[in-house]
């Protein structure tokens, strides 16, 4: 898994890309937690993600509430049929903010 | 090839055993096995990335609870074919798993913890869990798709 940094219209945008797991996962955590600390609003880019297991869909829920206990935005964009398909099977894509492209989740 | 020469073909049999160590960076390499035989048994392209994520998610787990996260620990990976099935059976020697702990979590909620176990029963046909003097085995039955029939040994 690799993961990297940009701003964007005063947003920090996070590429992630690779395969999500056990191993990656935490890394992912501490990025998106060292973001929101940061930045108002945080996007997760999810469209380089070739695999990604619950404990990454885990930390995106965890990311999710630590920004609503900060009053910050987290948005997901770029979803690819690999990540689509878990999130459909832990049946929690309702709760998060989702758009097709970055443009859209920077005016979301 | 022609159809004539697909039926001609043996039917697929399999009985495999893997003993690997707890440690995460070993999961790539056990997804990709994964992969490979469900999709070489006939599983879709969708089909195959869910069991690969199922049995990817009950190796976690076992790193993760039975092992408590320590890396050296030992997990037996078994895959062997039944009649009308692919059965997959992982054991260790750590932690028994609590049955009360088992998919406590609501579907849908917004909480962390329990993902996984959810994703493996939505995706198997049969989930079991075993303790006996050999360890703790879990066990996930796979119903092979239309067309597929190995054999098991006798």
């Amino acid at each position: 898994m690799n993961v990297s940094l940009r701003i964007q219209d005063s947003a920090r945008v996070v590429d992630i890309t690779g395969e999500v797991d056990l191993k990656g996962s935490p890394v992912l955590r501490k990025t998106l937690f060292d973001a929101l600390r940061e930045f108002k609003k945080v996007a997760l880019n999810l469209s380089g993600i070739r695999y990604i297991d619950s404990s990454g869909i885990a930390v995106m829920i965890e990311a999710l509430r630590e920004s609503q206990r900060l009053d910050r935005r987290f948005v997901l964009f770029g979803m690819n049929p690999a990540v689509y398909d878990v999130f459909k099977l832990t049946h929690v894509i309702r709760i998060f903010q989702v758009t097709e492209t970055e443009e859209q989740a920077l005016e979301a | 090839m022609t159809s004539s020469d697909s039926e001609s073909l043996p039917e697929l049999f399999l009985d495999a055993k893997i003993v690997m160590s707890s440690d995460a960076r070993l999961l790539a390499a056990l997804r990709s096995a994964v992969g490979n035989l469900t999709l070489e048994l006939g599983w879709s392209e969708s089909d195959s990335r869910a069991i690969t994520l199922a049995v990817d998610e009950a190796m976690t787990n076992k790193i993760r609870h039975a092992c408590k996260g320590r890396a050296d620990a030992r997990i037996q990976i078994e895959f062997r074919t039944e009649p009308g099935a692919l059965v997959f059976q992982l054991t260790d020697h750590g932690e028994p798993p609590d049955p009360e702990k088992l998919c406590a979590r609501q579907k849908g909620s917004a909480v962390p913890g329990g993902l996984g176990t959810h994703i493996i029963r939505d995706v198997m046909d049969e989930v079991s869990y075993v303790t006996d003097d050999a360890g703790n085995h879990l066990i996930l039955k796979k119903q092979l798709p239309h067309g597929s029939s190995p054999e098991s040994l006798p």
